[in-house]
């Protein structure tokens, strides 16, 4: 495997960038070393997840909701938001990596940012 | 079809919203306090009402002679009396706002049922408040408001009658009509505050206030106004004399226009399908039903991290007796739960889930997806 090419797993909400025509056997047709699961929401996503990946061989974990203030659920991205920065239980375990993990808070129609985010992931990545 | 239309106008707000996010930044967003917005007007109409009602007297003689008087004698009166009439234009326009933006993302039907509907009672309360409101000055517009609104109620069959005499309390205009105008403009608003529990139960943390800077300049909206462009009466109602225009407040008096247009009956017909279509339209589409949240007994811990995190009051705990360790339990009402799933993100002890998505199944996805080689 090349240095360039990481494999990236991302957690997304199925309300936030809609991946829907961007995904093809569970990859991004534009960038096939980025897996993605969906979920109904961001604030679904445990810890636990987030650590099984990395056990899984994930090189770096992602994890997408709607923009902060506009969860359809209210308050799930403001949870997980604070799950990462590790202000709510229940806590990231210590052996995870923070750098290697990234929370991007986007809207429906925002693909082109999410594309960019994901690329300047790959970037610090690779570094 | 209807469904693309809301996908489309969903896309539309965030769109929006998201150019207001420029402007304002996240976190002063007026459109994500689009719910506390009209609660703070609210609280700005009952403060500067409870100010008017220490000087107002709901008589036909004095009502007019002590809203001037508030208006030229009392210090900062003018103000006050700009405030409770500009508040209340801006709630109209914040309520609608508010409305339509929870119609447009999807946000007010299944567990949301009992907001839509208190919310469709509270909007008719405020017009209602809004109407009276108008007639408690007594000036010739309030007059021609209450001769019309006879007029009209008169025109419902069955009830009709009975409705206009209770709205004039008695059989000619009188004393007891201002006394009735004036009860029902602040009965019903004590009304309001049963009417947004209703709207608040089932919502954990509801947001019902905006922050201080938002709150700063939307009061400015109001404020300025209020010290630039007086709110003064019109010409004094008098009883014999029968006025034939007067202006119109296109927030409250919409309906008038529409009276002495067409018949009042066609009117009321088309108010009562009105309401009737708002309370059906959570009831359009229907989605697939879905299985609520479950407590593994085994599992849970009781460490009420679920209950903490759902968003609509939907779990609880019950003290358990059944295991040596654990003292309490996790029990989810299932009407209310939403199946967002909130509470599996909350569990450390896989305790809890949604049965038609598993964490398990999650967990295992992640290793299937992961375990795909990359094609370089």
């Amino acid at each position: 495997m090349t240095n360039k090419k990481k494999k990236i797993l991302g957690i997304v909400c199925e309300r936030s960038v809609d991946l829907k025509k961007h995904i093809q056997k569970n990859k991004l047709k534009d960038k096939d070393n980025v897996s993605i699961v969906e979920l109904t929401c961001s604030g679904m996503i445990q810890p636990v997840m987030l650590e099984e990946a990395f056990k899984q061989g994930a090189e770096g974990v992602f994890v997408m909701g709607c923009q902060i203030g506009d969860c359809h659920f209210r308050e799930g991205n403001k949870w997980c938001q604070e799950r990462l920065l590790g202000q709510r239980p229940p806590n990231i375990k210590k052996t995870v990596d923070k750098n290697k993990v990234r929370g991007y808070w986007l809207a429906k129609c925002d693909y082109k940012k999410f594309l960019d985010k994901v690329n300047k992931f790959e970037e610090d990545l690779c570094k | 079809m209807y469904r693309k239309i809301l996908d489309k106008l969903q896309v539309l707000t965030i769109d929006f919203e998201k150019f207001l996010n420029k402007v304002f930044s996240q976190q002063y967003n007026p459109f994500y306090y689009h719910g506390a917005v009209p609660n703070l007007f609210m609280w700005t109409l009952f403060i500067t009402g409870l100010l008017l009602f220490a000087y107002f007297q709901p008589t036909l003689d004095s009502a007019y002679i002590s809203v001037n008087y508030i208006s030229t004698k009392i210090p900062f009166g003018q103000i006050v009396r700009g405030l409770h009439r500009y508040a209340a234009d801006a709630m109209v326009i914040a309520v609608l706002i508010h409305a339509i933006r929870v119609f447009f993302t999807d946000r007010y039907r299944k567990y949301r049922w009992i907001a839509w509907y208190s919310g469709v009672a509270l909007l008719l309360c405020m017009f209602v408040i809004g109407v009276t409101g108008y007639v408690l000055v007594w000036d010739e517009r309030s007059y021609m408001i209450v001769l019309m609104m006879t007029d009209a109620l008169n025109q419902i069959p069955f009830i009709g009658q009975t409705l206009a005499k209770l709205f004039v309390n008695g059989e000619v205009i009188t004393h007891y009509t201002m006394a009735m105008s004036f009860f029902i403009h602040v009965g019903i608003s004590f009304f309001l505050l049963y009417l947004i529990w209703l709207h608040y139960v089932r919502i954990s943390r509801p947001v019902t206030d905006v922050p201080l800077g938002l709150g700063m300049l939307l009061f400015s909206l109001i404020m300025i106004p209020a010290a630039l462009i007086p709110v003064v009466s019109g010409k004094p109602a008098v009883l014999t004399e029968t006025p034939h225009e007067f202006p119109i407040d296109w927030f409250y008096l919409w309906i008038f226009p529409l009276f002495s247009g067409m018949p009042a009956l066609i009117v009321w017909t088309g108010l009562f399908v009105a309401v009737a279509i708002l309370l059906l339209v959570p009831y359009l589409i229907v989605d697939i039903p879905k299985s609520p949240a479950a407590v593994s007994l085994d599992n849970c811990v009781g460490c009420t991290l679920c209950a903490k995190d759902c968003p609509y009051e939907a779990i609880y705990m019950v003290p358990r007796t059944d295991h040596p360790k654990y003292k309490q339990l996790a029990i989810v009402i299932d009407s209310r739960c939403a199946e967002c799933g909130l509470c599996v993100g909350a569990c450390a002890f896989k305790a809890i889930d949604l049965p038609q998505k598993h964490s398990k199944e999650i967990i295992a996805k992640i290793g299937d997806v992961l375990k795909e080689p990359i094609t370089v």
